[in-house]
């Protein structure tokens, strides 16, 4: 392409066109351009339009275009043609910068970003004079000039702050240094002069205000790798102005808009954030001056107000005082009694108040309020940063800070006192700073773990906290109330006992409560009483202590679920699931009426699930009363499925995705609580558990399987008769698991109830494809956690079939296959298995393949005899795996195996460990023991010379002993 | 569901990263920072005042400035031939280059007057003339390279090393002086000064007797004789030097002491070969003494010096933990100097580096709470280090030891540091925290180690990484999230869906060989 007016004219009418609304005339134009973007000049005619067209639309488009061009195709790849020609590279490298400057701010930025994009790749060995020519520019004395070469500066230099450490890093920030670090400085140096002079010129001093936030954003970047000599040098100067930055104000760059931040609180909280940088990597060097940065920091948060626009200023400000007054070096800075009583009062109170911007949130985002609040998502706000202060100072000055606060609290409390109406604020501080003074660590799970023991927490909590709560009128100044039931909640291992006790009904009560906030607190501070544990690793608080209060709590928190914004509230919910949890039996008599408001409410929900947790919650309520009520009347279980089967259709017909996995776990425990044969109403549900939509989605699988598995142990002579059909989709539905490094453990607990319960005959035919398509996987993509699922499997068939079946359909998929097996997978990996019932399945697995098995006797398998012997005395004589014991009632979502997956286990609906060879074998070394008996009774001489002369001593020893115990012995 | 087991494979005690074997002291040819101010000097301009003009009354000394010749008179003098004029003009030129700022060594240089210089260092008859130039060329070769050159290409080295042997001990003192700025610019010259021979006149001048303040220019220009890389000084040399080392390392004199430390650390920051060289003379016990006193200046190096040992060889690094090193490091993590902090994390990250036994010692010494409290609050340089120390730990521990290192609380000043300004350190740690996920999964025990990165508020700060400007911290970040808190992968043995909608359960055989 030439650099002519017709192909200026011709790329205006395509560019024009790429704007058009209408796809059949945009994609073409697309098109086009990408097509004619290989041609020479291409780059060169873009620069032009967007340098010279007379419509300022094409001026951008052209912009914009030239952009995208330079980040498609500005990189060499290796092996690959270059794709822009190197007369327009270096064109374009001549003129892009003055180009760039002389622009309108819209283009500006895309030649910005452009110019850093080539930078990238060719800076500075193949760009060497860019940054003589920037530079240059500073001379200028044009600040709109000044301001993009600084902001192309940081756009090239910024990442100096995420790259490793390299010679070649390190040798363009030392060119960069060399070049640029003098020229910023006086630059730095000279615009601070023009601040003062200019000091009554707002729009000029909007202008140098930006480049001030620039070079402040430079200076992070150069400094970030290592402290530079240059930086080092000239610290002086640029740590004096940023701290004079620190301390100014000018009327005229005040904003008036409330919420967001201006160009000096932008500029101050890059300044924290230097002085953070070297505070945190140059300590050393920093020292002389970060008493005065401590000084200025603090004046700072003396003078700025509350507004929200210096939230994040603020907030950085304190964090920085928080992570400085914890090195024991600067120590001193704080130690002075007057200096932390100023700190205390004129810092860390201040921004604890309760502001307007709060009471809003309170009242009207209750969501967000407690998100912030209990949650602890609140790390830049500014009580958070006020109370990392205290905890901060804490660690030297414990006693005289707590000193101090005293006195605050109790001046707060006495002017609440005189007019609690009015001065409920006072109060509302009073508790915060005791709740941060005392709380010296904290978890979700068990709220505050240590605690400040110079704080006296019961008489706190009697004297100031207890009354609030048993006021008559549950309304009253909630905020308050909120305070108090948080206090409850977070101290609950501070509060002796009996005080829990007390305020337990005083919890039920504010229940109650048409604030959000406070009855959202009284269920959540109830559920975590609920699982605390006291003795035993049982609850603290028992059923009986519950007795009283059983009727008034399922009440209130039912009826809590009808007050306005708390319909669908997760924390009424869960403690629902509590309560019923902690009761057990004594919520029967309330069933009939907790299953038709819990019904209600899964149907009203199912419209549209909004709240995770919450229907999380209501699920795990339903099992629950299904297991309570069931566990004393097994018959039960019919009046369930009627209440709860038409939503259930509903919910399918629908496919609502988010409850489908809850459903097939509620069926499940429904199936498991039938003693007798599958019910009709079930069968007629099992083609369309085997639909391939279903098992596309992940958090349908582990429900899906585990249904599935109470089908076969309920039904399966059923299945073989009346649904022989489906059972290659069944088999089917394996195979896609068993493709999943995931689900193939879910495989596996499908395939293991199929050989256990189908009846033989009706899998026969399957089985040798059930062999291939495992060893096709262990061949190709083998696993720990498949090999381990695996070798529980063939022990389980070996059992199940017997030990010669299992070599005859080994070895007729391929000759030697179960020698190659034993040697190659069973030997080596059987130590592996983890699992109680896992490791019994495979020591009577192998011990029928050892005794039951002729061709290990006679064949070429019997040189594996012993190792394989060996391998199962290892088995036993590994440290048995810890067992979980049964902890479901503190089961909680967080804790729940499964972070973040789509399926959501339902703790309540879990069952029992089921162990298939149970009845068969008591003590499988006593097995082991019986069996090798009687084999050796059956060829007298043979075991014993094998073991004789190649078991090694130990394991001979530990067999010794299976056989004293077992009280046979070998012949 | 959380993945269990498929990598464990991957596990093993004794396959070691090869990011994290033994860390060389670093060779960084681009340094951002100023020179280090720990270091030992490497060249030294005398500009004290000489006992002989303690003496001169006020009025004489004045008549001296006030005579200051100017730099043509002492060209000329210097070249002349009346010794009178010879001396004063040498005195002169002395004095100019003992002056406290801007000495004009260059001027003097381009006099032209050094090979003169140089041949008043033999006029054996006029003692302070030889003293004069002695001195004068002391501080010229003090200077850059090019100036030290300008001495050494005037002939000094075999005048200076003749001098050594001087029956005037003011002189072969300020020989000893000069010999080691020319010793100290680098390897080129010392290996010349050791071809002439400078080391038994030099290494004769110790004895008991010799005064403090000459034992202290004597050793220091040794420790130059041991110094620099590139090549290391020849093996007979060095061989020739350790005894008197070993001896002046037990001096009283701190000076003496200090230097001496600085010629180990350099003789030991070198090849294996060379480290085994010291190490066979019995020194190590000695230096890590050292490593405790009181004196930050004999710190320093003994700590560089052992430092040096264990990057050494597994046997070398098990001579020094046999000599005591493990049980003085403690303290040394504790040192209130962020650079001796440094150093001594950097030692102990090394022998982390090693076998599990070694592991185990670390453990049994108490190491572990020094280090846990140093990542907590140390200097940040000392902290990158203390990261290592764990990295390295972690992968050539043992289950059991890793579960110690967990037990001691070092998570979460480690998960903490994730906040770290610095890329490197933090994708050090990410990977870390990998291989506890392993260790942890060989133990079943990835669930707990799950809660406990929660909460410590790890994984939120894992999670934030994945929005890391640096692709590889944004993927080992996202690789941890994936395996252990999320997590799901499909392979090719996918069924087909039959005609009657449901999964086809089929599969054609292979030759299978495990």
């Amino acid at each position: 392409m030439e650099l002519s007016d017709a192909n200026l004219q011709t790329l205006t009418e395509y560019l024009k066109k790429t704007l058009d609304p209408d796809p059949a005339i945009r994609r073409p134009a697309e098109k086009f351009l990408e097509s004619v973007e290989g041609s020479q000049n291409y780059p060169l005619l873009l620069l032009t339009l967007l340098e010279k067209s007379q419509e300022n639309v094409i001026k951008v488009c052209a912009s914009v275009t030239f952009k995208n061009y330079i980040k498609r195709n500005w990189r060499i790849v290796e092996d690959e043609p270059n794709k822009i020609c190197e007369l327009d590279r270096i064109a374009i490298k001549a003129n892009i910068v003055p180009l760039m400057l002389s622009s309108p701010e819209q283009i500006q930025k895309q030649l910005s970003d452009a110019i850093s994009i080539i930078g990238r790749e060719d800076f500075p060995q193949k760009w060497p004079d860019l940054l003589t020519e920037m530079v240059n520019r500073f001379q200028s004395g044009d600040f709109h000039v000044i301001n993009g070469v600084l902001r192309t500066a940081h756009s090239l230099f910024k990442r100096y702050r995420h790259e490793f450490k390299s010679n070649e890093l390190w040798t363009e920030i030392k060119l960069v240094l060399d070049a640029f670090a003098l020229p910023l400085t006086n630059l730095f140096k000279a615009t601070i002069e023009l601040c003062s002079t200019h000091a009554n010129d707002a729009s000029a001093l909007k202008v140098l205000f930006s480049s001030l936030i620039l070079i402040a954003k430079l200076f992070y970047s150069l400094n970030f790798q290592d402290l530079p000599e240059f930086f080092e040098d000239n610290m002086e100067t640029w740590m004096t102005n940023f701290h004079s930055l620190l301390t100014l104000d000018n009327k005229l760059l005040q904003t008036d808009d409330e919420e967001e931040a201006g160009l000096l609180e932008l500029l101050k909280s890059q300044i924290c954030d230097n002085a953070a940088l070297y505070a945190q990597k140059y300590d050393e060097e920093f020292q002389p001056y970060l008493p005065r940065f401590v000084t200025a920091i603090w004046n700072l948060l003396v003078t700025t107000g509350q507004e929200v626009k210096y939230d994040l200023l603020v907030s950085n400000a304190i964090q920085f005082l928080a992570s400085v007054c914890e090195r024991p070096h600067y120590k001193h800075l704080f130690e002075d009694q007057n200096t932390l009583t100023s700190i205390c009062e004129k810092v860390i109170v201040p921004n604890m108040e309760f502001r307007a911007a709060d009471e809003e949130a309170f009242e009207d985002n209750s969501e967000e309020y407690i998100r912030r609040d209990l949650e602890g998502s609140d790390i830049d706000t500014r009580r958070r940063a006020a109370c990392d202060l205290v905890r901060g100072l804490c660690k030297f000055f414990e006693g005289p800070v707590t000193g101090i606060f005293s006195g605050y609290v109790n001046s707060m409390l006495q002017e609440y006192a005189k007019n609690p109406s009015v001065n409920w604020k006072h109060k509302d501080a009073a508790i915060y700073l005791v709740t941060s003074l005392a709380s010296k660590a904290q978890t979700q799970k068990h709220g505050i773990t240590q605690a400040n023991e110079l704080v006296n927490l019961t008489e706190f909590f009697v004297n100031h906290i207890q009354p609030d709560l048993k006021s008559a009128t549950v309304n009253e100044f909630p905020v308050l109330k909120a305070d108090g039931i948080k206090y409850i909640m977070i101290f609950r291992n501070q509060v002796p006992k009996e005080q829990l006790l007390v305020s337990i009904p005083l919890l039920i009560n504010h229940l109650q409560a048409e604030s959000i906030v406070v009855h959202t607190y009284a269920a959540h501070a109830l559920e975590r009483l609920f699982t605390m544990r006291g003795t035993n690793n049982a609850t603290l608080i028992t059923a009986a202590e519950m007795a009283p209060f059983v009727e008034v709590l399922l009440t209130n928190l039912f009826k809590a679920l009808t007050l306005p914004g708390s319909s669908e509230n997760e924390y009424i919910m869960k403690a629902i699931m509590r309560s019923f949890s902690l009761l057990q039996e004594s919520i029967i008599p309330y069933i009939p009426s907790v299953i038709t408001q819990l019904t209600q409410k899964l149907l009203a929900v199912s419209k549209n699930p909004s709240k995770p947790h919450f229907n999380h919650y209501m699920f795990e309520s339903i099992c629950l009363s299904i297991r309570i009520t069931c566990k004393a009347n097994p018959e039960a279980v019919g009046s369930f499925e009627e209440a709860l089967f038409l939503v259930f259709t509903e919910i399918l017909q629908n496919d609502v995705q988010e409850f489908i996995p809850y459903v097939f776990q509620v069926m499940s425990l429904l199936l498991e609580m039938h003693k007798n044969e599958i019910p009709s109403s079930y069968m007629a549900l099992f083609p369309h558990l085997l639909q391939p939509v279903l098992w596309e989605r992940t958090g349908n699988i582990p429900p899906l399987v585990r249904l599935l598995q109470a089908y076969l142990e309920r039904g399966a002579s059923t299945i073989a008769s009346a649904a022989a059909d489906k059972i290659p989709g069944l088999l089917g539905v394996f195979q896609k698991l068993i493709a999943s490094k995931a689900n193939d453990h879910q495989g596996f607990y499908l395939l293991n109830s199929i050989i256990e319960h189908m009846p033989p005959e009706s899998v026969d035919q399957y089985r040798k494809q059930i062999f291939i398509l495992l060893f096709q996987r262990l061949q190709n993509s083998k696993t720990t956690k498949f090999i381990k699922s695996f070798l529980v499997f063939i022990n389980l068939y070996c059992v199940r079939y017997g030990a010669l079946a299992l070599q005859e359909i080994f070895d007729s998929i391929q000759p030697k296959m179960f020698g190659m097996v034993l040697e190659k997978i069973i030997i080596p990996e059987i130590q592996k298995v983890s699992g109680q019932v896992e490791k019994k399945i495979c020591a009577v697995g192998i011990t029928k393949i050892l005794t039951e098995c002729p061709p290990m006797m006679d064949t070429e398998y019997t040189k594996l005899w012993i190792p394989l012997l060996q391998a199962l005395i290892g088995l036993f004589e590994l440290p048995e795996d810890d067992t979980i014991p049964d902890e479901e009632h503190f089961i909680d979502i967080e804790d729940t195996p499964g972070y973040q997956t789509a399926f959501s286990q339902l703790a309540f609906a879990g069952k029992k460990e089921h162990d298939p060879v149970g009845q068969m074998v008591n003590n499988p070394r006593i097995h082991l023991a019986q069996s090798l008996h009687k084999l050796s009774t059956a060829c007298p001489g043979r075991v014993l010379s094998m073991l004789s002369t190649s078991l090694n001593a130990e394991a001979l020893q530990y067999l010794q002993g299976y056989l004293q115990a077992a009280s046979v012995s070998l012949l | 569901v959380r993945k269990h087991g498929q990598h464990m494979k991957l596990f093993k005690n004794k396959g070691k990263d090869e990011t994290t074997l033994r860390r060389q002291r670093v060779e960084v040819s681009i340094e951002l920072r100023k020179a280090k101010k720990d270091e030992q000097i490497l060249k030294r301009r005398n500009i004290s005042i000489h006992v002989k003009e303690e003496n001169p009354s006020l009025e004489k000394d004045r008549s001296y400035e006030i005579i200051q010749p100017s730099l043509e008179e002492i060209a000329e003098a210097v070249n002349g031939d009346d010794t009178e004029m010879q001396l004063s003009a040498t005195q002169a030129t002395r004095r100019l280059l003992s002056r406290h700022k801007d000495p004009p060594i260059n001027q003097i240089i381009e006099l032209g007057i050094i090979p003169r210089m140089v041949e008043f260092l033999g006029r054996a008859d006029n003692v302070p003339l030889q003293f004069e130039a002695a001195w004068a060329l002391t501080n010229i070769a003090s200077g850059t390279s090019e100036q030290t050159r300008a001495v050494v290409d005037g002939g000094a080295i075999s005048a200076f090393i003749s001098l050594l042997s001087s029956p005037h001990m003011h002189i072969s003192e300020q020989s000893v002086w000069a010999l080691g700025n020319i010793a100290g610019d680098g390897p080129l010259y010392r290996d010349a000064l050791i071809a002439r021979d400078v080391i038994p006149p030099l290494l004769a001048l110790v004895s008991p007797a010799t005064p403090v303040g000459f034992l202290r220019n004597i050793t220091w220009t040794l420790s130059n004789l041991c110094r620099n890389k590139n090549p290391c000084p020849p093996l007979d040399a060095v061989q020739k030097i350790l005894p008197v080392l070993i001896f002046l390392l037990q001096h009283e004199d701190k000076e003496v002491v200090s230097d001496s430390c600085w010629a180990v650390s350099y003789l030991t920051d070198s090849c294996n070969d060379r480290i085994q060289v010291v190490v066979d003379t019995g020194i190590l016990p000695r230096l890590v003494e050292l490593m405790d006193s009181p004196d930050v200046n004999v710190v320093t190096p003994a700590l560089r010096a052992v430092g040096n040992v264990v990057t050494g060889t597994d046997q070398q690094t098990q001579e020094a933990i046999d000599a005591g090193v493990l049980t003085v490091l403690p303290r040394l993590l504790r040192h209130m100097k962020p650079v001796i902090q440094k150093e001594a994390a950097w030692a102990l990250s090394n022998i982390a580096a090693g076998p599990c036994q070694q592991i185990q010692q670390i453990i049994t010494c108490g190491l572990l709470p020094p280090l846990v409290e140093l990542l907590n609050k140390g200097d940040f340089k000392a902290q990158k280090e203390g990261v290592w120390v764990v990295a390295n730990f972690t992968t050539g521990g043992t289950v059991d030891q890793v579960v110690e290192l967990i037990r001691s609380g070092v998570l979460k000043p480690l998960l903490n540091l994730l906040l770290a300004k610095d890329s490197k350190t933090i994708l050090t740690i990410l990977e870390t925290i990998s291989k506890l996920f392993l260790a942890a999964e060989k133990l079943g025990e990835t669930e707990n180690l799950c809660l406990l990165v929660e909460e410590l508020d790890g994984l939120e700060k894992i999670e934030n990484l994945q929005n890391h400007e640096n692709d590889m911290i944004y993927r080992a970040a996202l690789d941890i999230i994936e395996k252990y808190f999320s997590g799901e992968e499909v392979i090719d043995l996918e069924p087909q869906t039959g005609q009657d909608g449901l999964y086809d359960f089929s599969v054609e055989k292979q030759d299978f060989n495990f």
